[in-house]
């Protein structure tokens, strides 16, 4: 059974503009843990994950809207053991 | 000038608010999304923590010859209670005709008391009552530039923005008015010195202001110059009318229109005004206006910044320039309460982060903190 996230999904609330949005997720050492550029489609942008194992991650997100406005933020997942 | 100030009782009033200080800080004029900077020569609606130091105003007079006149003031604001303060200011003149006298020396010591009735955020309004006394024979009577009465002002105040107007008023949401409206009873009728009767007084004034901060935050940021974004294009008025025990007096209203720009940082703001009479009992030429002024409330947060009694049930709030990051907590609380509290404002916000374990996704052994 996994026990680890594959997918991070992240809704704005309005329509993003791909070229400069953007979502890295990293571990507790630093080392990215994202497959690369996220896919952006309408408000939403999702990075697909790799394998990961128990421990702390964050995520960290940088989104700018078609209209120009700009937003950045970040929080943390835990993946915990069986 | 309507507003005046306080040297050496400020000093030690500060002193003595330093000590015994003890609830919770709340910033100086935020009315919901909307900040009324501290206005030059008229007051802003807001009871507050403050201190302008110094106000300094030249200009001449309507004399003949003109004579050039200096005036240094100091002002103090503290709230007893989160809607309840104390203002003490005082006010020194040096006032010079060529070729004939100089006279210098403090006007009336004066002392105002402000209650906060109303601070609407969604409409952008705030109502304050206050009552002004210039206390008698506190000054320099001799020179004529204080009198042995003393003068009331029941003074009736407010500050509306324009941020509530439909979205197609675009960067015209930014305007806001503040204005004030006072009846000035002297504690004499009549002045044995000068033979004459002593005025009752309309005392009144306005201001018509761009927030270039609001123009940013809550409209459109244009990209512009942080300098730019920091600044309040104003134009301030105020005049007074005698209207009563005015007899052999001249009934003429006096009083100066001034344009100028204020530049607000966090704990600070700079403004200057050009001041132009309204006719040539007010004044001839054109005179100046320039006051730097601090937020107590934001610069001592947890001593003389905060109401005396009762605390406050806000945090503090300071003028914010920037886009705010709403760092780690922004999805939840600060992105989205900022947009509840201006629904119209184009705030971009993060609704949900959804981790997902492949489809159907399941939000199973991971948390968010």
């Amino acid at each position: 059974m996994a026990s680890a996230p594959r997918e991070v999904s992240l809704t704005f609330t309005q329509n993003l503009e791909s070229a400069f949005s953007s979502v890295q997720v990293t571990g507790a050492n630093g080392a990215r843990v994202d497959q690369g550029k996220p896919q952006i489609s309408g408000n939403t942008m999702r990075v697909s994950l790799k394998s990961l194992s128990p421990g702390a991650y964050r995520v960290r997100w940088q989104a700018l809207s078609v209209d120009t406005h700009k937003t950045e933020g970040s929080f943390t997942f835990t993946v915990g053991g069986r | 000038m309507l507003r005046s100030s306080s040297c050496s009782l400020a000093f030690a009033l500060a002193l003595l608010f330093v000590a015994l200080s003890a609830a919770e800080a709340f910033a100086h004029c935020f009315v919901g999304p909307r900040f009324f900077p501290a206005t030059l020569a008229t007051d802003d609606p807001c009871v507050a923590d403050e201190m302008s130091l110094p106000t300094v105003a030249w200009s001449k007079t309507g004399d003949v010859p003109a004579a050039t006149e200096w005036d240094i003031s100091v002002e103090l604001s503290k709230r007893i209670t989160e809607d309840f303060g104390i203002t003490v200011g005082d006010i020194w003149s040096n006032i010079h005709q060529p070729g004939g006298f100089t006279k210098a020396g403090f006007g009336n010591l004066d002392t105002t008391l402000q209650y906060q009735l109303l601070k609407d955020g969604p409409h952008e309004l705030a109502l304050l009552l206050g009552l002004v006394v210039e206390w008698g024979g506190t000054g320099a009577v001799d020179s004529g530039l204080a009198t042995l009465w003393s003068t009331l002002t029941p003074t009736f105040y407010f500050g509306k923005g324009f941020g509530d107007l439909p979205d197609s008023f675009g960067w015209l949401r930014a305007f806001a008015v503040t204005g004030q409206i006072g009846y000035q009873f002297p504690t004499r009728s009549f002045d044995v010195d000068t033979d004459s009767f002593i005025p009752q007084v309309l005392v009144y004034g306005a201001s018509i202001q761009y927030s270039m901060p609001y123009l940013k935050s809550e409209i459109h940021d244009y990209q512009l110059p942080d300098f730019i974004n920091h600044l309040f294009p104003i134009v301030e008025m105020q005049l007074s009318t005698p209207v009563a025990n005015n007899f052999g007096n001249s009934p003429i209203t006096t009083g100066t229109i001034n344009p100028g720009v204020i530049w607000a940082g966090t704990y600070f703001q700079v403004g200057a005004e050009a001041v132009f009479p309204v006719n040539h009992a007010s004044g001839t030429g054109v005179g100046f206006l320039g006051q730097l002024h601090l937020y107590l409330d934001d610069m001592f947060p947890t001593t003389i910044g905060r109401p005396l009694l009762g605390g406050s049930s806000a945090p503090p709030q300071q003028l914010k320039f920037f886009g705010e990051t709403c760092e780690n907590s922004s999805f939840r609380h600060c992105c989205l309460r900022r947009l509840a509290a201006s629904p119209r404002m184009p705030t971009l916000c993060l609704i949900a982060p959804v981790l997902q374990w492949g489809v159907p996704w399941r939000a199973r052994r991971a948390r968010f903190r």
